[in-house]
């Protein structure tokens, strides 16, 4: 089909503007085309897998001699720093994102407006329809998206007409563009590029970031341009494209405007911080979609035609990633991480790690407490939320106290401090196995416990605690090297 | 680590509320380790009153017909017994429709692997990396199997915080309890 495109499309990257009322199935080929040859300078076959075209794509940046490639590199590079912590993830989306920079050379078709009133996201409305963005973004030089943003500021008053103008089509859809919208020279360009249709390739960017940006939202699923989902905030103001005053700049310099296209998507990534907003700047084609349906529009990548399944896996794609960062806030130590397997290696060790803890600490409850029933109404009353702060006051003297009652679970080393034990049922066969069962588990947590220093020292202890009970004081040594920056642990080997 | 105050609180009364529905007879300290355990599971679990699946999983397999934790189990809870019966279908049903899902997808990749035959080797080995792990995390969560990935991303990440409370609950109950025996 993407073949089918390609040579119907047939578009070199010189070909004159389209109009903007040019037909779907031009403009379903305009981005198809694009990315072949993308594609077939990277000789790979176009009908290939979601991913591997991402990688074809990628290989096709450096052999590439366009400018485009400059602008891509530049562009892989700032969404590799945004999206960093996966790199496996991103990588696709920068080859993507390499793909999607190829539009920007593609000359005028870029900016048609692209005759799909349904699949467009409204988040594409920012770019859609985008001559005069095409205008703008060749005054923009290839840079940062702090740059870009500064530089914009020449753009104001025009900004605010387009913007408003921008806003008041009725097919821009309220794509949230938080992307495009922090721009503030995209949002120009939107304003000028909504006039015409909201069609042009131009709002690929800004449909990317908004597509991006909706990922979050619970609506979002991965559809083909021509679906619409819930559209939680339309960050982006730009929904609605200026008409008019846009379809006279669509004859602007291509090549400016890709690289305008590039940098835009740069901002649009860089400002959003996410690597889903190349996706965005994929989106081959604009959606007229009004601000108030709530449906997330995806826009169908470059390339990527219009494929429903290959789209649903990209919105899944996103939406995993999403998810994938906010468990790297949860994870301690999760942000030096990159890559989706090393992560996941964290957060396995990281559950494995809570569950020990619990096994230990019901443990331990279990053999200091013969009557927790009558002990939980006495704990009730004690307050048992009193900050860690004030329990580390008070653990140090319970250090010997809990010691001795782990001790003389464990040992008979110290058979005086068996009457500290108010657990009288504890007998030679149940200290044996639960020395076997506690040993290794202990030793794996203490090696694991020792990855993150974000526990207390309190709780350090009531482990080391634990670990001393069992080993013999030549253990106990080994074991508090694994705690060498904590005093009480030292303390606690000279009170034991 | 946020301390969650409130779902700490909650989680306490209902472990504590548990704790003191379980009989403690002079078992061996295994069996009364099972119990703590178990008791700080479910009212982990309930706490979430059923909106994750990792609690209706957890509360399924522990009020699972012929399991010994069964009369347990039946013990804390109490007064809400039915809530498992009904948390029972639900898993079930989630299993039946994610599994469903699981299915499509791989057909489609299928589809397309086969399309792609020279799969760029670096990434066909990153991809098993991720599979093998994702199988490993699926293990780890209570009712992990019948979930996709991102219902198990989720998932996860919830179960982390929940696990996270619990262990806070049960560290300071248990120094709590070290001091009160001194």
């Amino acid at each position: 089909m993407e073949n089918h495109f390609f040579l119907d499309a047939g578009i070199p990257p010189q070909a004159p503007p389209l109009h903007f009322g040019s037909s779907l199935s031009d403009w379903q080929s305009l981005p198809s085309a694009m990315e072949m040859e993308m594609e077939i300078q990277s000789q790979d076959c176009f009908p290939t897998g979601y991913g591997l075209r991402y990688e074809s794509a990628m290989v096709s940046s450096p052999p590439a001699s366009n400018c485009n490639m400059s602008s891509e590199s530049l562009m892989m590079r700032k969404l590799t720093g945004n999206s960093g912590e996966i790199p496996h993830h991103s990588q696709p989306m920068l080859a993507a994102s390499s793909c999607y920079g190829t539009p920007m050379n593609s000359p005028p078709q870029l900016n048609l407006p692209l005759p799909r009133p349904v699949a467009l996201d409204s988040s594409v409305a920012d770019f859609s329809a985008d001559p005069g963005f095409a205008e703008r973004a060749a005054k923009f030089s290839c840079f940062g998206s702090r740059s870009f943003n500064g530089r914009t500021t020449q753009f104001g008053p025009k900004d605010s007409v387009e913007i408003a103008a921008y806003r008041s089509n009725p097919l821009a859809p309220n794509a949230k563009l938080p992307r495009v919208s922090s721009s503030p020279a995209i949002k120009q360009r939107v304003a000028q590029v909504g006039g015409t249709n909201n069609r042009s390739e131009l709002a690929i960017s800004q449909e990317e970031s908004t597509v991006s940006e909706q990922n979050p939202e619970p609506g979002f699923k991965g559809s083909n341009s021509r679906k619409r989902k819930a559209v939680p905030k339309a960050k982006t103001k730009e929904t609605s494209p200026s008409p008019s005053p846009n379809a006279s700049k669509v004859t602007e310099p291509n090549g400016a405007s890709n690289e305008k296209r590039c940098k835009l998507s740069e901002s649009n990534a860089n400002e959003n911080g996410s690597g889903k907003s190349e996706e965005d700047a994929k989106g081959s084609s604009t959606r007229a979609l009004e601000p108030s349906q709530d449906y997330v529009h995806v826009r169908a990548r470059r390339g990527q035609a219009t494929d429903s399944h290959s789209l649903a896996e990209r919105v899944r794609r996103e939406k995993i990633s999403e998810r994938m960062k906010l468990l790297q806030d949860l994870v301690p130590g999760c942000n030096k991480v990159t890559g989706k397997a090393l992560m996941l290696d964290e957060i396995i060790n990281y559950v494995q790690s809570l569950q020990r803890q619990v096994e230990f600490l019901s443990m331990k409850l279990a053999s200091v407490n013969t009557r927790l029933d009558f002990n939980v109404e006495s704990l009730m009353s004690k307050d048992t939320f009193q900050s860690n702060t004030q329990q580390q006051q008070q653990i140090f003297p319970i250090n010997s106290s809990a010691a001795s009652a782990f001790l003389g679970h464990q040992s008979q080393q110290n058979p005086p401090l068996h009457s500290n034990i108010a657990n009288g049922t504890m007998t030679q066969c149940s200290v044996d196995h639960l020395d076997t069962a506690i040993c290794p588990k202990l030793n794996q947590f203490l090696e694991t416990v020792s990855q993150y220093p974000t526990f207390c020292e309190g709780d350090l202890e009531t482990l080391v605690q634990m670990g001393f009970g069992q080993n013999q004081s030549q253990e106990m040594a080994l074991h508090s090297q694994n705690f060498q920056g904590l005093n009480q642990v030292s303390g606690m080997k000279v009170e034991l | 680590m946020r301390p969650h105050s409130s779902l700490k609180q909650e989680f306490l009364k209902e472990w504590i509320k548990g704790l003191q529905r379980c009989s403690f007879p002079k078992k061996s300290i295994l069996e009364r380790k099972k119990a703590i355990k178990l008791s700080a599971d479910i009212a982990m679990a309930s706490a979430r009153n059923g909106t994750t699946c990792w609690s209706r999983a957890l509360i399924s397999s522990a009020a699972k017909d012929g399991s010994d934790n069964n009369h347990l189990v039946k013990q804390i809870l109490g007064p809400e017994s039915d809530r498992p019966a009904v948390e029972n279908k639900a898993p079930a049903r989630q299993a039946s429709v994610c599994k469903k899902i699981l299915k499509r997808s791989c057909r489609i990749r299928r589809r397309g692997r086969r399309k792609c035959g020279a799969a760029a080797a670096p990434s066909s080995i990153a991809k098993h990396l991720v599979k093998k792990r994702r199988q490993i995390l699926r293990s780890l969560i209570p009712g992990g199997e019948f979930m996709n990935e991102i219902c198990l991303i989720e998932e996860t990440l919830d179960y982390i915080t929940s696990l996270r409370v619990q262990v806070d609950v049960m560290r300071s109950l248990a120094t709590a309890s070290v001091r009160g025996t001194e």
